[in-house]
């Protein structure tokens, strides 16, 4: 065809353009380092070379958000970073990025960061810190004082490198890691097991029956835009034989939604599952059989002897070297919460003379940490966390868009990070400041090209990619049986059989704490409970019945001698002798939420009694036995009589109606299908002329329900695209957030153990859209190329429109929502409309995209090609549940999926012809409606 | 002037004309007294406190009411369908009564007109103020604008009600004012020379008493009432468009004009009884506004009310007998759901409460009337809150379903709303006469000197 070798033709493709353009900043980067901040802002007067104002680039670089090292492209306008994008090329990725690395940009603009060092909780600068520090660590030198440097996991390379050199110069100097949300057992187990200390990576693209103990993989678990990636690959029933996948797990997580077996397990009783599965018993067990070395046991459990006997059964089954690799293993948990153990006892006994601590905060995590008895802290933190208020020098690092770096999550690929906007204040890589206190300075990029650069060539590529692939020497780690394993000692790990199993677990957008700065992500509704702006304790509905609580309730939990008064949460799927509790809340970080959301006579503050967002349940955590332990047994609720309303942007669950107000069949809204999947849809004919035929374009977009996860990476995606105002707690609990794409979450089947279905809803716009007609101003019209564009200057607010949109996709604004913090306000995306009060608004289907797509084809003189245009919501997709194309191109991959067996349309009956087509849930074999 | 049977009973009896003219004006030309200061007082007072409401609103944004994601209108709406509806009833004894020579309507019909006019005030608050942006209000209408060549969108029913309630307002305001001429200047005449005079003579634009005068007058009230009378049955059924032509289960109905129609006429005829029991009382009217004017109110409230009955009953049926999920489920929520108690006070003071009317003995009794009336208006804004509110609250995505609860900004506006409107009523009993006069003349009993049937 004429279009193909156009493209041919046409110059540098994406990626080509990508990588000259990552080039040029990178040389821009390296050559303007450190000159005197600009003073006043001023237009270009003469063009800035290779920047062209108003367009925006995209260099890649690496989300440090958590510690799984995903590949990100930022997206840079004049200057600016205003949003992160998946990296499609990288190796771990894959082009997903979770709902915290889509908020991290955020933290840049973030007008509490600490802008330059602090001393005594006195604004400083570095020359008086690096003396006085220098002066004291001279001191310790000299005295062989102990020296412990705590970090969560170094996935850098450089900078685990600068630490070891660091800690050289003491006499006594270790570092010791640990991660909040800790899977050290999986190391630990693997020590024993195959003779190194390392988490294997595990490959779910490659597995057909996966059995998960309690992992929450798609949630949390050490890497799960990763996992995410492959586990939808896996399970893709086009393919003809999707990945079985089995969860046991007390609470309901994300992954769990996802299972075609989900049983409900209290922790007491994983052991006995896992046990029956190894012996090949039970479904789980047979079709683990079956898929011999194409079989994953992951479990998520703190407690070494079950990781060794799901490695066992890994061993068994032939799965190493196939699903689970451990000789190339991951490097994105490194802690080993022995050591941490050992620090604390050190700690306690007065024993450390200097305690720096990067990227945690102990005082959060564990606030009994004796950690005023270390003889001085230092903190390297972005933000006054717990652990920094208690500090005697902060010495804060730069955010990630303002470093340059690297990290090497997995072995094999290091992912580089490169630095799109000059630091906005006084702050300091802690790679350079370890070496200047090591007396030997020296700055990042120095240490980068030293590491990488073999040739200028090579180290250009390797930073307009992102990352390297290199060959590693493979470490040969072979099973052997492991020697019979002391049992634990003490209260290590044992579950009581009385009172509650509690539960410690992380939301997937708030995971340990670390972004509780973040508005967006204390917003968005958790993906199965719904709820926003609060941790709350999570009760099976048949424990909440015998205990008399609703949700709201406040009940006090307690085990042993802590405790925390939180609001109850009925979870159907919970195990019910389980008590799950989000850590991550409490946060000091939070207390900035107190005026959040429009103030007027009726509203009720974001933060609660305590000042802050929820509450901390870290006081719950046992460090015990060598291992960070989330769930433990005896624990006992009390009611209160107290109550919170949450924050709960859905109130409805399920697709039937109220039992008393009669039998009615579910709601075809979510639909199921088996496999193998039908291959033939009926094509929709109309006897009506197309009064309004689309020529051109006809905009489109395939959301595969099969594949989606509910992991709400896409909200967070469209809320920093679209400028999506945050409104607060009592807003959201007012049913008005303003997220322009919301997660559904239907539950059907018993309560005890009910499926789950995800569905991403949003505008849409349909072909007959009932807003449009309804609007006496004509301020919702229809595009030739099938958008329902919204003019907000046009719009006077009769909110008609919503109520006639069956999908209640549109969004007012009840208020002026404030934009004061003109800092954060840089994030904005200066394509996408400031709404003001009292208009409408709505998903646009990324109008700018479609516009900048069509422009820069335009003016390279080619036609627009599918997958040109990507919503926010799709490029962020770590599943790759949302394709965005050209309806009336029949070869595009949406026009194949809208086609395709699977395919159907929310509401088709009613006929508004919405431009959204629904893939059907292919869930293990059963061929049944979500009811 | 009509002929009369002299078997036919007079509808008010044993006035002279001139003592008509003397107590219709009377009241106006002397001080007002205690009772209507004390009433007066007390409803401006709620009138400033919606009015404080209001203002707050305004400058806040739309978000200080209760409204949310999936509930859009609820005290907004439904406050206007309501108000909208109580003008009805003014219209329909004006214009069609006349037309249907029903003579019993002098009494009454330049208070209900005045009503009608009061009312639609009250409605046409809403369409402005529940608007996000109400300072943008005026774009509803198609005028020659500087905004390109954009202009309104002719399919929305809310263009439409922008039309019928400005024609509404229009026709029933010149309506009134001529039927109101001959007794301003019966007014003007009475009045002693000063500024009240003045005035007078100007509103009655120069009105002679000739015999060409009374022509013209009547040749123009006729036509009036002929051009009003459509208007009676067009307002009501363009304003329930606004639900029946969208898609929402439970609003999208064919029965609605009807239903609304006959609902707007039951819940203003039952204000014309609410105010016609305070008026007679307030300004000693008892002659003129009979016990027979209330017994024929009542009859066609529950005429009316019983019509009302009737399509709840056929708008279940459709639910039951239309086969679609979504319609069944919306009806068994208003009978079963969270607000089955707003749905069975409509249903208890529409359809239950009104059929003590069939008892005469409950037709003459004016506290049982008085509280009837008050009752069936209370029932009529529960049905535009049950159909506003229970049908938006659960629709097609359980995900969406909501619940509404108004807030204290909501409840002032809608008791401004009502301070409002006996304000402008007191203001109008004051100040105009309040039957009329000319009119009432007609059914004297004069040529039956002797009082005998």
């Amino acid at each position: 065809m004429e279009r193909d070798w156009n493209v041919e033709k046409a110059g540098p493709d994406r990626r080509g353009f990508l990588k000259a353009a990552g080039f040029s900043f990178g040389i821009l980067g390296l050559a303007g380092c450190r000159t005197a901040p600009v003073e006043r802002a001023m237009g270009f007067v003469e063009h800035p070379p290779g920047v062209t104002p108003g367009k925006s680039y995209y260099y890649a670089t690496t989300c440090t958000a958590c510690t799984a090292g995903c590949g990100v492209l930022a997206k840079v306008r004049d200057g600016r970073p205003i949003k992160l994008e998946g990296n499609p090329g990288h190796p771990v990725s894959r082009g997903g990025l979770c709902a915290v690395g889509q908020a991290s940009i955020l933290g840049l603009y973030d007008s509490l960061r600490l802008k330059q060092p602090h001393i005594g909780g006195q604004a400083a600068g570095w020359e008086r810190v690096d003396a006085e520090l220098g002066a004291r660590l001279e001191a310790i030198r000299k005295s062989g004082g102990a020296v412990r440097f705590l970090s969560r996991t170094v996935t850098s390379p450089t900078l685990r490198a600068a630490i070891a050199r660091f800690l050289d110069g003491f006499a006594d100097g270790r570092q010791v890691i640990y991660d909040p949300l800790s899977c050290s057992a999986i190391a630990d187990a693997h020590e024993r097991t195959h003779g190194v200390r390392a988490i294997p990576r595990y490959r779910f693209e490659r597995a057909a029956v996966i059995a998960s103990f309690d992992a929450d993989f798609l949630g949390t678990w050490i890497s799960p835009v990763e996992f995410t990636a492959g586990y939808s690959r896996a399970r893709l029933p086009e393919s003809g034989h999707p990945a079985w996948h089995a969860q046991f797990e007390g609470r309901m997580s994300l992954t769990g939604t996802k299972a075609d077996l989900r049983v409900p397990t209290s922790y007491g009783e994983l052991e006995a599952r896992m046990r029956e599965a190894a012996a090949g018993e039970g479904e789980t067990g047979r079709r683990l059989r079956a898929a011999r070395g194409r079989g994953l046991v992951v479990c998520g459990a703190q407690d070494v002897e079950l990781q060794m006997l799901a490695n066992r059964m890994n061993q068994e089954l032939g799965n190493y070297g196939n699903t689970l690799d451990i000789e190339r293993p991951s490097f994105q948990k490194q802690g080993r919460d022995a050591d941490l153990e050992r620090l604390m006892g050190e700690l306690e006994a007065g024993k450390v003379a200097a305690l720096f601590v990067y990227g945690v905060n102990p005082a959060y995590d564990f606030p009994s940490a004796p950690l005023a008895k270390a003889g001085m802290l230092v903190s390297f933190a972005e933000r006054l966390d717990e652990t920094a208020r208690l500090a005697h020098y902060c010495c804060p690092d730069h955010h990630v868009l303002e470093s340059w770096g690297d990290a090497e999550p997995v072995a094999g690929v290091v992912s580089l990070v490169q630095p799109v906007i000059r630091p906005l204040g006084t702050t300091r890589a802690a790679m350079e400041s370890l070496a200047l206190w090591s007396g030997t300075p020296r700055t990042v990029q120095e240490a980068l090209r030293e590491r990488y650069g073999q040739t200028q060539e090579a180290w250009e590529q390797a930073l307009a990619a992102g990352y390297i692939e290199r060959e590693t020497p493979v470490e040969r780690a072979a099973y052997r049986e492991p020697a019979q394993s002391q049992p634990l000692q003490g209260d290590g790990g044992s579950l009581e059989e009385t009172g509650f199993e509690l539960a410690l677990y992380a939301k997937p957008a708030m995971l340990d704490g670390s972004p509780a700065y973040n508005p967006w992500l204390h917003e968005l509704p958790d993906p199965v409970t719904k709820v926003s702006w609060d941790n709350y304790a999570c009760l099976a509905p048949a424990a909440a019945a015998k205990l008399g609580v609703a949700d709201g309730d406040v009940v006090r939990v307690a085990c042993g001698n802590e405790a925390v008064e939180l609001p109850a949460l009925v979870q159907p799927g919970q195990h019910e002798r389980v008590v799950a509790v989000a850590l991550g809340y409490g946060s000091r970080l939070s207390s900035r939420f107190a005026g959040v959301g429009p103030r007027w006579i009726g509203s009720r503050a974001t933060v609660g009694e305590n000042g802050l967002v929820g509450r901390n349940a870290a006081a719950l955590l046992r460090l015990a036995g060598g291992a960070l332990r989330y769930t433990r047994g005896g624990a006992t609720l009390t009611r209160t009589g107290r109550q919170i309303e949450l924050a709960c942007t859905q109130d409805h669950h399920r697709l039937t109606v109220p039992e008393k107000l009669g039998a009615h069949p579910p709601r075809p809204i979510v639909q199921e299908t088996g496999t193998p999947v039908p291959e033939h849809h009926a094509p929709e004919r109309d006897l009506w002329p197309d009064d309004h035929p689309k020529r051109g374009h006809y905009w489109g977009m395939a959301i595969d329900l099969n594949a989606c996860t509910g992991c709400s990476a896409c909200v967070i995606a469209c809320q920093v695209e679209n400028n999506i105002p945050v409104v607060g707690r009592d807003e959201v609990r007012r049913k008005r957030a303003m997220h322009w794409i919301r997660i559904d979450r239907y539950y059907a089947g018993p309560q005890e153990n009910p499926r789950v279905a995800h569905q991403p809803m949003m505008c849409q716009q349909c072909g007959n859209a009932p807003c449009e007609t309804v609007c006496p101003v004509l301020a919702t019209v229809h595009s030739s190329e099938g958008l329902n564009q919204q003019v907000y200057n046009r719009c006077v607010g009769t909110r008609y429109c919503a109520n006639n949109c069956p999908y209640k996709a549109r969004r007012f604004n009840w208020f002026e929502y404030a934009r004061e913090d003109r800092l954060a306000n840089m994030v904005m995306n200066p394509d996408v409309t400031v709404r003001s009060r009292g208009v409408m608004e709505k998903c646009t289907f990324c109008v700018q995209r479609i516009q900048e797509a069509r422009i820069e084809a335009r003016r390279k003189g080619v036609p627009l090609a599918d997958g040109d245009i990507q919503p926010a919501c799709q490029q962020s997709c770590p599943a790759g549940a949302i394709v965005f194309g050209d309806l009336n191109d029949p070869e595009s991959r949406v026009s194949r999926l809208v086609r395709g067996g699977r395919a159907y349309r929310v509401l088709e009956e009613l006929n508004v012809r919405p431009a959204v087509a629904y893939l059907k849930i292919a869930r293990g074999g059963e061929d049944q409606r979500h009811g | 002037m009509a002929e009369y049977s002299v078997l036919t009973r007079p509808l008010i009896e044993g006035k002279k004309l001139a003592q008509v003219t003397e107590d219709v004006c009377a009241p106006l030309e002397r001080r007002a007294g205690p009772l209507w200061w004390g009433a007066f007082l007390a409803s401006s007072a709620v009138m400033l406190a919606g009015a404080a409401a209001v203002a707050y609103q305004v400058t806040m944004g739309v978000g200080v009411w209760g409204l949310n994601t999936t509930v859009g209108w609820a005290f907004d709406i439904t406050n206007f369908v309501f108000w909208i509806g109580i003008g009805h009833a003014g219209t329909l004894i004006s214009a069609i009564l006349f037309l249907l020579r029903q003579r019993w309507r002098t009494s009454v019909n330049r208070a209900a007109e005045a009503m009608t006019l009061i009312a639609v005030m009250c409605a046409g608050l809403f369409p402005v103020i529940h608007l996000g942006r109400p300072w943008l209000a005026y774009w509803i209408f198609p005028y020659p604008n500087q905004r390109g060549p954009l202009w309104i969108n002719f399919r929305s029913p809310l263009a439409w009600d922008a039309f019928a309630i400005s024609t509404y307002f229009i026709i029933s305001a010149t309506f009134w004012y001529v039927g109101l001429l001959p007794d301003l200047a019966t007014a003007r005449d009475r009045a002693q020379p000063g500024l009240r005079k003045k005035l007078l003579a100007l509103a009655s634009l120069g009105w002679s008493g000739s015999y060409k005068t009374w022509q013209r007058h009547e040749t123009v009230y006729l036509l009036l009432a002929g051009l009003a009378t459509p208007l009676v049955v067009s307002v009501h059924t363009i304003v329930s468009w606004d639900f029946a032509t969208a898609l929402v289960p439970g609003w999208h109905a064919t029965i609605f004009p009807p239903y609304f129609v006959a609902g707007a006429i039951f819940s203003g005829l039952a204000m014309v009884i609410t105010l016609m029991i305070i008026a007679r009382k307030l300004m000693r009217l008892e002659d003129y506004i009979t016990l027979r004017h209330i017994d024929v109110m009542a009859r066609l409230v529950l005429t009316t009310g019983s019509l009302v009955g009737l399509a709840y009953l056929t708008e279940f049926f459709t639910a039951f007998y239309s086969g679609n999920p979504y319609e069944e489920f919306v009806f068994a929520n208003r009978a079963m759901g969270p607000y089955a108690w707003a749905y069975w006070t409509m249903a208890a003071c529409n359809v239950a409460v009104p059929q003590l009317f069939w008892f005469r003995r409950v037709r003459a009794s004016l506290p049982a009337v008085f509280t009837i009336s008050i009752l069936v208006n209370v029932g009529m804004w529960f049905e535009r809150f049950v159909i506003i509110v229970t049908s938006l609250h659960r629709d097609f995505l359980p995900a969406n379903w909501a619940m509404y609860t108004p807030t204290v900004i909501e409840v002032a506006t809608l008791a401004g709303t009502f301070g409002l409107f006996f304000t402008l009523f007191l203001l109008f009993c004051r100040l105009l006469p309040v039957i009329a006069i000319a009119e009432v003349k007609g059914v004297l009993s004069y040529g039956n000197r002797e009082g005998k049937r």
